[in-house]
């Protein structure tokens, strides 16, 4: 902005030759309508951030181009982005895109001087462009057009009344005071104004984002109807939530006000359903302890947790909206426009899948789908957990391709029976004697029978299982080592609940999940 | 020449004003801009260096880009990179993948094709054949803890007992006297590695 500010009157930088120059460019009625050109958009902008903060935060035109240009750069251009600017990129993304909005509008200020119909047109019409841009996000309703097209008309008004009625200097406006004394009050109203506008627009973000959290922690989640039992008292069975593993796509963590939240069932159904959240708990809730994991998990990898799960069944209430025949899948769509597919009949079959709305008896975390995320056990995270969830579409899997499988990930993602040993861990140095080996087994839905542990080149030795597991969560199990000094290789594997025995082959987690015996180099002294 | 001043402090005005706006519409953004920095430091970190890392793959949805192997744990990392496959054939044969990808924190120095190629054809299937050995060998590759460029000379414990020595110093290091540093600093999600130019042998 300092580049914009001259130093003392006169001492154009650059010389008395370039001086001149300047100052032919700069005559007074140029200057002037380019002014013209900057306040008018400043005021449509200011208006349609207003509009947006009252509206909803993602129909920002600001923030609709932002996110345009962010997806339209190439890859490279990103990571170099990113490499020179690191945690600056964004703001300065908003500072270029100001700029540019800048000189277009200074241009359009001067080009009105001639031509103040099509200038105001041309207002208009990048309005229309900024709607287009917001209206095109994943997420968006059509309603969001709305603060980019009344940032247009707002433009194009006062773009009209700045080099129209009050501003437009007369043949000689340099040496006409009364002209020039107009014009800057009209400019000064629409830039007070504007400054203004914008200001409350930015309270009015702050207080609802901090009004949304303050509504998060006001929930008081009503008991379960279906209570799940005492909890397991084995240390580690349960994932604290603040290390429960996160694996999404959103750059920007979705921020729904609960108050706001409504979640559509529709589609191929009888009778489409809207929920809200106080009619989603209504509904009663169950509470379940379930293990989720993700399918980008490598074979001994971290990202599985357990916790006690507080939900509506989801089955019931699909039933009631009424399954179309030929349905066969279920697309759950967030906040922020992420769409996850889950078979119906994985929903109906009688498993736990549900609408869960705690986690360890308190309201999600935003970072874990607040309000409302679905969960069904049985299925990798990216086919049934969808976060942030705001609608349910019964489809056909003949329609619509997920986000995932159109990425290459399968259509249908049962848990593949695994295991991990947590203990000791890799590389360990442990005292040669006595060493306890333990770790984990899951295969939700199918359950867990035998977990068996190999030593180097030895027998398979059946380890000990602890109880408290369920089918849907991981079991925990333990063995007494009497290790020999030297290096070892321990591994270990797992038996389902059906018999079957986890295979030894290696898969790589793309595109249905890791396959392979999770095995282990460790040292005793 | 007052009127002038006063029209480019409209102007200024008119700036400050989008300024504004877009630090409103910007509130939002403000964890995205955090989490994208935090997803795009460890996607991209400043200072892999050497003449190797020419031949690393430049395009983020290859396997073997620097980009890729940060997100994932270390023995996964080098899978993807087909300069590093004869190592990798050497881990899978000492079932080491698992340990390497789930060891919290340690650095690795990898071993490119070439230096498995200086190993004579005979010594080399006869180490691959023996797990012993060539788990000596290949723990005598991995220290614990990330060690940044600027820890890197000096001497290290490595997993295997054994001591290395890293001389140099800058973006030109020599590890046990011969094995040049060609691409250093390279991160993966629980390891830093360094790409030499020889296998190195426990003594």
């Amino acid at each position: 902005m300092t580049s914009t500010r001259p130093g003392p009157a006169g001492t154009i930088p650059g010389g008395p030759a370039l001086g001149r120059a300047a100052m032919r460019i700069l005559n007074p009625g140029t200057t002037r309508s380019a002014a013209a050109g900057v306040l008018a958009a400043a005021a449509g902008s200011a208006a349609a951030e207003l509009c947006a903060a009252l509206l909803r935060p993602e129909s920002s035109p600001l923030i609709g181009i932002g996110s345009t240009v962010i997806d339209a750069t190439p890859t490279p251009a990103k990571e170099y982005a990113v490499r020179t600017f690191g945690a600056y990129d964004k703001p300065l993304l908003l500072i270029a895109m100001a700029a540019v909005l800048v000189l277009l509008a200074g241009g359009l200020g001067m080009v009105a001087r001639r031509r103040p119909r099509s200038a105001q047109a041309a207002a208009a019409a990048l309005g229309v462009l900024a709607a287009a841009a917001v209206v095109s996000r994943p997420a968006a309703a059509p309603l969001d057009a709305v603060p980019s097209l009344l940032a247009g008309a707002v433009a194009a008004v006062v773009l009209g009344l700045l080099t129209g009625p009050l501003g437009a200097p007369g043949p000689a406006a340099a040496t006409v005071p009364a002209d020039r004394r107009r014009f800057l009050l009209a400019a000064g109203a629409v830039a007070g104004s504007s400054l203004a506008v914008g200001g409350v627009a930015a309270t009015i973000r702050v207080l609802t984002s901090g009004s949304a959290e303050r509504a998060r922690e006001a929930i008081t989640l009503p008991p379960p109807v279906q209570p799940a039992g005492p909890r397991n008292t084995t240390p580690g069975f349960y994932t604290p939530v603040t290390d429960f593993y996160r694996v999404d796509t959103a750059l920007t963590l979705p921020r729904v006000d609960v108050r706001q939240w409504r979640l559509r069932i529709h589609g191929m159904v009888d009778r489409p359903l809207t929920l809200d959240f106080e009619q989603l708990l209504a509904r009663g809730l169950i509470e379940r302890d379930i293990t989720l994991n993700c399918v980008s998990n490598e074979v001994g990898g971290p990202y599985i947790g357990t916790t006690r799960w507080l939900g509506v069944p989801l089955a019931p209430l699909l039933r009631q909206a009424g399954v179309g025949p030929g349905a066969d899948q279920v697309v759950a769509r967030s906040a922020d426009g992420m769409t996850l597919g889950t078979p119906v009949e994985t929903v109906l079959d009688g498993r736990d899948a549900m609408l869960a709305v705690g986690m360890d008896g308190r309201p999600l975390p935003p970072e874990h789908g607040f309000p409302v995320r679905m969960l069904t056990p049985g299925v990798y995270g990216y086919a049934g957990s969808c976060k942030w969830i705001t609608e349910l579409e019964l489809a056909r899997f003949a329609d619509f391709d997920p986000y995932w499988v159109r990425r290459g990930w399968a259509r249908h993602a049962p848990v593949r029976t695994a295991s991990r040993i947590d203990r000791p861990a890799p590389f360990a140095e442990v005292a040669a004697g006595t060493v306890a080996v333990a770790g984990v087994a899951w295969a939700q839905g199918r359950g867990i029978r035998a977990v068996e542990l190999q030593v180097d080149d030895g027998p398979w030795q059946q380890v000990e299982l602890l109880p408290g597991g369920g089918a849907d969560t991981w079991v925990q199990w333990r063995y007494r080592w009497q290790a020999a000094p030297g290096g070892h290789r321990l591994r270990v594997r797992a038996t389902d609940g059906t018999g079957r025995t986890q295979p030894e082959r290696r898969a790589t987690p793309f595109p249905d999940g890791a396959t392979g015996w999770h095995t282990l180099a460790v040292t005793a002294t | 020449m007052k009127s002038k001043k006063t029209f480019v402090a409209l102007l200024t005005a008119g700036v400050a004003v989008l300024a504004l706006s877009a630090c409103g519409g910007s509130t939002t953004a403000e964890t995205s801009t955090s989490a994208s920095a935090s997803k795009g430091m460890s996607a991209a970190p400043a200072g892999e260096f050497g003449p190797g890392c020419a031949a690393v793959p430049t395009d983020p949805s290859n396997a073997g880009s620097f980009e890729a192997m940060a997100k994932v744990p270390v023995a996964t990392a080098a899978s993807g990179n087909p300069l590093l496959s004869t190592l990798v054939t050497a881990v899978k044969k000492a079932n080491l993948v698992d340990t390497l990808n789930g060891a919290p924190a340690v650095t690795v120095f990898a071993p490119t094709n070439d230096a498995f190629a200086k190993i004579p054809k005979a010594d080399l299937d006869k180490v691959l054949a023996d797990n012993a050995t060539l788990t000596k060998i290949l723990t005598y590759h991995v220290v614990a803890g990330k060690i940044a460029p600027d820890q890197l000379a000096g001497v290290h414990k490595t997993l295997q007992g054994g001591d290395i020595t890293v001389a140099g110093s800058g973006t030109d290091f020599t590890v046990d006297g011969n094995a040049k540093v060609v691409c250093g600093n390279v991160q993966t999600a629980n390891a830093t590695v360094y790409i030499i130019d020889s296998v190195l042998m426990p003594k």
